[in-house]
């Protein structure tokens, strides 16, 4: 009982990272319709950028994180200016592939930086642990649960609360209407790549002390951010977070219980499972006609 | 307050208006009507911004459209409620209404003042101010769509066929709530392929074949016009 725990807390940490980089794939691909292949090494990026600021620049993590999470706003925002603007008017494939040339130049560009030698970023809450019901927990596991919860929170507040977010929920929905309605929607379109940056760069904070920071795992973080969107719904927030926990939960209770060389089997076959049977996912998409 | 000069529009190579030439005055219900086709829907796209001009000019309180993107004419008071209304479906009627103006809102101008106008006019809405805009019926997505409009506190009013898929009944009532609003002062220029409940409501027309200007006049004289019977009116 103490091992179930145990494994359940790391399972919806690891999860909490993979809602966060579905969610910044669901913003991005509600509000502009580009399936983001990089998103994975967005979050690679977030993983590193904190290793820049606190392993490189040596700083102490509530300046390292905010400075890392302000290089991700910027480079969601540089995104947007050279990938996406330049090539918004063209079909929509092209930007997709931009997006894979984006993702494999990361990857490159930090072998380059940062050497193939995995880094080990320091959690602030290193070698801290609670106990429940005879189960060791590190604290940083339920800080990255506890942090996503609020996260989460916000995000729905920003969605539904603010100008900013009615429109950018507008702008998803039909972006001739938005115009017409005075709506910035270039701005808004930046702001859901920012967004998306900063997610993901959380999302890489987050993981860097459960992982090791290595410069290829984007691509096992894009892989199973998709299945956690196709498990929830294409499209849908609640579902980018059902599925992500999901997915992550399955990870670690699979890896321990089964065995670790399966431990990938049960997320992307419940991945193919979906596709077969419910292609919509858990929550499905309301909206069909994106007009 | 509003006139198109010498007005071509062109998709590709297909010329959807052929030098228009349309006037409207401040305080007038002006009607555009025509077959499907005609180029009703293109003219008032590119009033909004929303199509390229090919050659002539649109000119709004004796300035130059042109060099305007569509996001800043609604500023100016331009507000359009599009063909098919394009209500936003996954947002609340209240958020629907909200948004029109959000962007550039000061605090002093108090939303719930302009909410309040909209649901006087249309108190179905303000009963279903909580719903999503999918779940409305046609006439209230309408509704909506009209309200949205007026919340931008717009100079014009642009009105692309508001009974269109709606119900007789229904139609008529649009259409009594677009006279109010007309009565209220505001400039309205409205498309329409119902062209009874259009000339019923407006002081002057214009009809539009083929993407030309081949009539106008004060409604009434529309009304009488032996081509306007019996080409749009059926008698």
């Amino acid at each position: 009982m103490a091992d179930f725990i145990q494994l359940s807390i790391n399972g919806l940490a690891l999860g909490s990272v993979y809602a966060l980089a579905a969610i910044g794939f669901v913003i991005v691909y509600s509000a502009t319709g580009v399936v983001n292949f990089a998103s994975g090494q967005f979050v690679m990026l977030g993983t590193f950028a904190g290793v820049a600021m606190l392993i490189n620049g040596g700083l102490p993590w509530p300046v390292g994180y905010v400075g890392a999470l302000a290089a991700m706003a910027l480079f969601g925002a540089l995104f947007f200016l050279v990938v996406y603007l330049p090539l918004r008017s063209s079909p929509v494939v092209t930007i997709i592939i931009g997006t894979v040339a984006v993702g494999i130049a990361l990857q490159n560009a930090a072998q380059l930086t940062f050497g193939s030698w995995p880094f080990r970023l320091q959690s602030p809450f290193e070698g801290m642990t609670i106990e429940i019901a005879g189960a060791v927990i590190t604290v940083h596991a339920v800080a990255v649960v506890v942090g996503t919860g609020i996260l989460i929170g916000l995000l729905w507040l920003l969605l539904h609360r603010t100008t900013i977010g009615i429109g950018m929920r507008a702008v998803a929905q039909d972006v001739k209407a938005a115009r017409l309605m005075g709506l910035r929607v270039n701005g808004l379109l930046a702001f859901s790549w920012v967004l998306a940056a900063l997610l993901a760069g959380i999302a890489g904070l987050m993981l860097g002390p459960m992982w090791f920071a290595d410069v290829n795992m984007g691509d096992p973080i894009a892989l199973k951010a998709f299945a956690a969107t196709i498990i929830g719904g294409f499209g849908s927030l609640p579902g980018a977070i059902a599925g992500g926990l999901f997915v992550g939960l399955t990870e670690v209770l699979g890896a321990s219980y089964l065995s670790s060389a399966y431990k990938d089997l049960i997320a992307f076959g419940a991945m193919i499972a979906f596709l077969l049977v419910r292609p919509q996912g858990i929550f499905g998409e309301r909206i069909q006609d994106r007009g | 307050m509003l006139t198109c000069n010498d007005l071509t529009v062109a998709y590709g190579d297909i010329v959807a208006l052929h030098g228009v030439n349309i006037t409207v005055k401040a305080g007038e219900t002006v009607a555009l009507i025509g077959a499907n086709g005609a180029g009703k829907t293109t003219l008032l796209q590119t009033i909004s911004g929303l199509n390229k001009v090919k050659s002539g000019d649109i000119v709004f309180e004796s300035s130059s459209l042109a060099t305007i993107p569509s996001e800043r004419r609604v500023r100016l008071g331009i507000a359009h409620a599009p063909e098919g209304r394009r209500i936003f479906p996954g947002l609340t009627v209240e958020e629907n209404l909200s948004l029109a103006t959000a962007p550039w809102r000061r605090w002093s101008q108090s939303i719930a003042d302009d909410l309040g106008r909209v649901f006087d006019l249309f108190p179905r809405l303000k009963e279903r101010r909580r719903q999503l805009g999918w779940s409305l019926s046609g006439g209230e997505q309408q509704m909506l769509a009209i309200g949205r409009a007026l919340m931008a506190r717009p100079r014009i009013l642009l009105l692309d066929e508001p009974s269109l898929g709606l119900a007789p009944r229904l139609a008529e009532e649009v259409y009594e709530r677009v006279k109010l609003i007309g009565e209220a002062g505001m400039t309205i220029l409205v498309v329409e392929q119902n062209t009874v409940l259009a000339l019923a409501v407006a002081n002057r027309g214009y009809v539009l074949e083929t993407g030309r200007v081949v009539l106008e006049g004060a409604a009434k004289d529309l009304k009488q016009n032996s081509r306007v019977r019996e080409a749009y009116l059926g008698r």
